[in-house]
């Protein structure tokens, strides 16, 4: 486990390293007068990269597994991987609050779709007696 | 601030993977957990602490509850993930991502290129609060989320019912 963290972590640093070498090259004027936006969480692009891999995670989550709930966890991976988005984009973008108004509307929506969600996924468990989506292939008789 | 967005990013990143690549599914929802306050605290080091203090609340307090819930009714049946089926995904996760960064770098030079300049992150929710309850802006949103939550309460309790019920008729 120890040699993908290393090697995310090399990719992510070697993501942001043309930003904060532009951000180098701007000069210690720009430096004094905004210490805030420096290094790697001072760039949109650190966390895009972030944001793309747990995309990613989710989707091969969704299609490698069978049992429902991994595909409800993948789910709730890559709406936090949007929800990451949105706030990224509204604070290096030039929208000011309404990206983490979206946000928030997902998060509530994806909290009710995860309550309906279980409720089905144990409604299908008491009628097939199993959560294996490939079996659950019959309608109600 | 640096030093926090390595931290999160490695928790988040290190959650995701073991929820998709771990065989057993409690471990699973641990990583999933993980990845969720992980997630929360890049929200913080973006600014966004009413967000980060909901994610926290929301997710990691009660989707993972109900997630955990549901694994310890229902999971008799094997959870492992078929190699071959990893094998023919593969491909089609690689091209996604790769889609998906191409996406992220064209847009992200295009926000960069807008050259807004950072500011220092404020306290966001009194202005959340304002933006929510005023008719001008996300009121609509506010209350349609409000009923569709109303909603969801009835219906999860009624689809999860309705089983017992059934069952309790059929057996009677």
């Amino acid at each position: 486990m120890m040699n993908p963290f290393v090697l995310l972590t090399a990719i992510v640093a070697q993501a942001a390293e043309p930003a904060a070498e532009v951000a180098a090259d701007a000069g210690l004027v720009a430096e004094t007068l905004t210490p805030v936006a420096t290094g790697l969480a001072g760039s949109l692009s650190s966390y895009l990269v972030v944001s793309g891999i747990l995309f990613v995670l989710g989707v091969a989550t969704i299609l490698t597994r069978r049992n429902a709930l991994y595909i409800l966890m993948g789910t709730e991976l890559i709406l936090n991987a949007a929800n990451i988005n949105f706030v990224a984009f509204a604070r290096f973008g030039s929208f000011s609050i309404d990206g983490q108004m979206m946000a928030l509307v997902v998060v509530m929506l994806a909290a009710a779709e995860a309550a309906v969600a279980l409720a089905i996924v144990l409604r299908i468990f008491h009628d097939f007696g199993s959560i294996d989506i490939t079996r659950t292939d019959s309608l109600r008789d | 601030m640096d030093f926090m967005f390595l931290v999160f990013a490695a928790v988040t990143l290190l959650g995701g993977l073991v929820m998709a690549f771990h065989q057993s599914i409690v471990h699973s929802a641990f990583g999933l957990v993980a990845a969720l306050f992980g997630v929360a605290g890049l929200y913080w080091t973006l600014g966004a602490d009413f967000l980060g203090g909901l994610q926290v609340l929301l997710y990691v307090g009660g989707v993972t509850v109900l997630l955990l819930f549901a694994v310890m009714l229902s999971t008799r049946d094997s959870t492992r993930m078929n190699l071959s089926r990893y094998v023919l995904v593969a491909p089609i996760v690689g091209i996604v991502g790769l889609f998906v960064f191409n996406a992220y770098q064209g847009v992200s030079e295009i926000v960069n290129s807008l050259g807004s300049e950072l500011t220092e992150p404020e306290p966001t929710s009194a202005r959340i609060g304002e933006l929510f309850l005023s008719p001008d802006h996300y009121l609509v949103p506010f209350e349609v989320v409000a009923i569709l939550l109303l909603l969801v309460l009835i219906g999860a309790v009624t689809v999860a019912r309705r089983g017992q019920t059934l069952s309790e008729e059929s057996t009677s």
